[in-house]
């Protein structure tokens, strides 16, 4: 066979790979051996690695870092995957504060946190999950603190602490395109390398998702890498997936509106520090009903002077009304904030002087929306679980953080901080529930037949010699689905014609994405899983026929209580179409109370 | 442009590693970080903080692709 000089002989690639694959697996610091991309995929030049262990975690932001070592310390043979670097991709990276609810210090008792968070999600939390956040955080804070969380504003050696004392086999730079299920439960995954002509296939006997939440890519808030791949890969194996209609209303700046570290003035650059117990109803959608009545700039000086000349817009209950200038908001994990008093609501970080106490600085000029689209609240998207442990209703597959749709906070930012603490408490919960249950089920191979369905799916857009590129894909859905008057500020008709364009997109782009190289073949199989996303973030908003929380229905504004105290579930009917149901808020999916 | 340029890299891939979105990557020649896919930057600063030799200088700016009718 004739090769270019430059391409490895496969003998000597497969070598290669295996060697880096090896030194990744025996600590998370060894980073030799990344090239340049290479070009031209010869199908005899893709090499194969198969790995096996009890649990697989697929993340290694705070839930992955926390069910890794929780599944390992229950007994389970355990391995982590990351399409990035160990503490240092998905949102994890960037949140600079975590909750604590300390019983001996704290003067509200559990019962009243939850009971206040209830009130301000207006029933859209789950209160077991509220619950076992707050119970749980403190332990989990002292964890993070005896491994250096809080030494460093770079977590990425905190986090190689407890991994590497338990021996726990990291993979970086895999990104993982699928779950596979045999005989109705979970036996692995599978996906590909970012440097090598490489795929992996991973038998498990358990997964859990710690793949964080998504958006559509967009300008200034730290989620670029995160698509929403979990939810897509899990709705794809018959998960349930919920939470698709809620949003996190957060705001840029108009200025280098791509410019996330700037928006944030320097609090990425900060230590982790601790928040406690804070009610808020915020981060909806309130400042994009401003901007959609009056047009920018948009009056940013708080709500009630806000929408002073504006009438209508979401409803915010009473108890958290707040008068006076806005001061700040939580930034991507929630970061400290000031007291609560009258002082701070939601508005998007604009530069200036670093708060003391920890939140983002004051806003300054012009905003622009849309700076996290795509991504709901934290927590309130994601898997359905079936009950408190983190369980999906696919055997064995687990979600934790914002991967899982817990409903910890509801529909909306409620709690201060408890997004990095949620996340962390989860991944320990949902870690001890995947080991438990990988000790009491056979493992189940993977059958021929479903490898080679996935090996040419993963490949496809690489044997494209013509197609879309995906940052053309990714560029056209972000002008269908950012838009204000689309996903915020929603009305059927609107929704409608957007979901015509998605199903588009859907039909005839998504099987013609066509890649490059390895980072495009990344890019095309996120890009299928943002237009999947749009396509239910759109049916579910249409479906919902009301506004709560940080849903608005500029043609249904009022709040249905008859009809709508209920989540929505998105799964794949039999026809492989996408359906529909409701939940009734404070109900496990079958039937029981919470 | 989002990563203006990586002066004094010392080829150690650390950046490589912590970029969330896979923009950089080692030259096989020159063994230093370079800047592989700008278009994905998400101007995060990550690798800037990373760096043990503050090699990274970043812009706020990003040029938004221009809109075509297919690519």
């Amino acid at each position: 066979m004739k090769r270019d000089k430059k391409t490895l002989s496969r003998r000597q690639f497969i070598g290669a790979a295996a060697g880096v694959a090896g030194a990744l697996m025996v600590g998370p610091t060894v980073l030799n051996g990344w090239s340049e991309n290479m070009k031209k995929l010869n199908e005899a030049d893709v090499a194969y690695e198969d790995l096996e262990a009890d649990v697989l975690v697929i993340g290694g932001g705070m839930a992955g870092l926390f069910a890794a070592v929780k599944a390992n310390d229950a007994g389970a043979k355990v391995m982590i995957v990351s399409k990035g670097r160990l503490g240092a991709s998905g949102q994890t990276p960037f949140a600079k504060g975590i909750f604590i609810y300390d019983p001996q210090k704290e003067k509200v008792s559990l019962d009243e946190f939850v009971n206040s968070v209830s009130a301000s999600a207006i029933g859209t939390n789950n209160a077991v999950y509220t619950r076992q956040m707050a119970e749980h955080s403190l332990a989990r804070v002292a964890e993070l603190r005896e491994w250096g969380f809080f030494d460093s504003p770079l977590y990425n050696n905190a986090f190689s602490k407890p991994i590497g004392q338990r021996n726990i086999p990291l993979i970086e730079r895999v990104t993982i395109t699928h779950l596979i299920k045999e005989k109705g439960k979970i036996a692995g995954a599978a996906g590909f390398s970012v440097d090598y002509q490489k795929l992996y296939f991973f038998k498990a006997k358990s997964v859990i998702l710690c793949t964080g939440a998504g958006g559509f890519k967009p300008n200034g808030f730290p989620i670029c890498d995160l698509t929403h791949d979990g939810t897509i890969m899990a709705y794809d194996i018959g998960a349930m997936v919920t939470g698709k209609e809620w949003n996190d209303g957060h705001a840029g700046k108009a200025e280098n509106a791509a410019a996330c570290f700037d928006g944030w003035g320097t609090m990425f650059e900060r230590k982790p520090g601790l928040t406690g117990v804070e009610i808020h109803h915020d981060l909806g959608v309130d400042m994009n009903y401003v901007a959609y009545k009056t047009g920018n700039p948009v009056n940013t000086r708080g709500p009630g002077m806000a929408t002073a000349n504006v009438v209508g817009g979401p409803y915010r209950p009473a108890e958290f009304q707040r008068n006076g200038p806005p001061e700040r908001e939580p930034g991507p994990g929630l970061a400290k904030r000031a007291p609560s008093g009258g002082r701070g609501d939601r508005r998007p970080p604009r530069g200036g002087d670093i708060p003391k106490d920890g939140g983002p600085p004051p806003m300054m000029g012009t905003s622009v929306g849309g700076s996290s689209a795509g991504m709901a609240i934290h927590k309130s998207e994601g898997l359905v679980p079936i009950n408190d442990q983190c369980e999906s209703n696919i055997p064995g597959l687990y979600a934790a953080g914002d991967a899982l749709g817990s409903y910890m906070a509801g529909a909306i930012y409620t709690q201060v901080g408890s997004s990095l603490a949620g996340s962390a408490v989860q991944g320990a919960i949902a870690g001890e529930a995947a080991a438990g249950y990988s000790s009491r089920v056979e493992k189940v191979e993977i059958s021929e037949s479903q490898r080679k369905i996935i090996q040419k799916e993963i490949l496809a857009p690489l044997k494209r010699d013509a197609g879309y590129s995906p940052a053309w894909v990714t560029q056209t859905l972000q002008g269908i689905m950012i838009p204000n008057f689309i996903i915020y500020i929603k009305k059927e008709n609107l929704m409608r014609a957007a979901l015509t364009y998605v199903e588009e997109l859907r039909d005839h782009h998504m099987p013609m994405l066509r890649a490059s190289d390895m980072h495009e073949l990344r890019l095309a199989h996120e890009t299928r899983n943002m237009i999947i996303s749009a396509e239910m973030k759109l049916k579910a908003s249409l479906m919902r026929t009301e506004s709560r929380c940080s849903h608005y229905r500029l043609d249904y504004p009022d709040m249905d209580n008859e009809n709508w105290q209920a989540w929505i579930n998105i799964y794949k009917g039999e026809d492989g179409n996408m359906q529909l149901k409701k939940q009734p808020f404070g109900t496990w999916p079958d039937g029981s109370e919470l | 442009m989002s990563i203006e340029n990586i002066n004094g890299c010392i080829g150690c891939g650390t950046c490589v590693a912590t970029c969330p979105t896979d923009v950089i990557r080692l030259n096989k020649q020159t063994k230093k970080a370079e800047i592989k896919y700008p278009a994905d930057c998400q101007i995060c600063h990550l690798c800037r903080m990373y760096c043990p030799v503050d090699a990274i200088t970043i812009s706020p700016e990003k040029s938004i692709p221009v809109i075509v009718s297919w690519g």
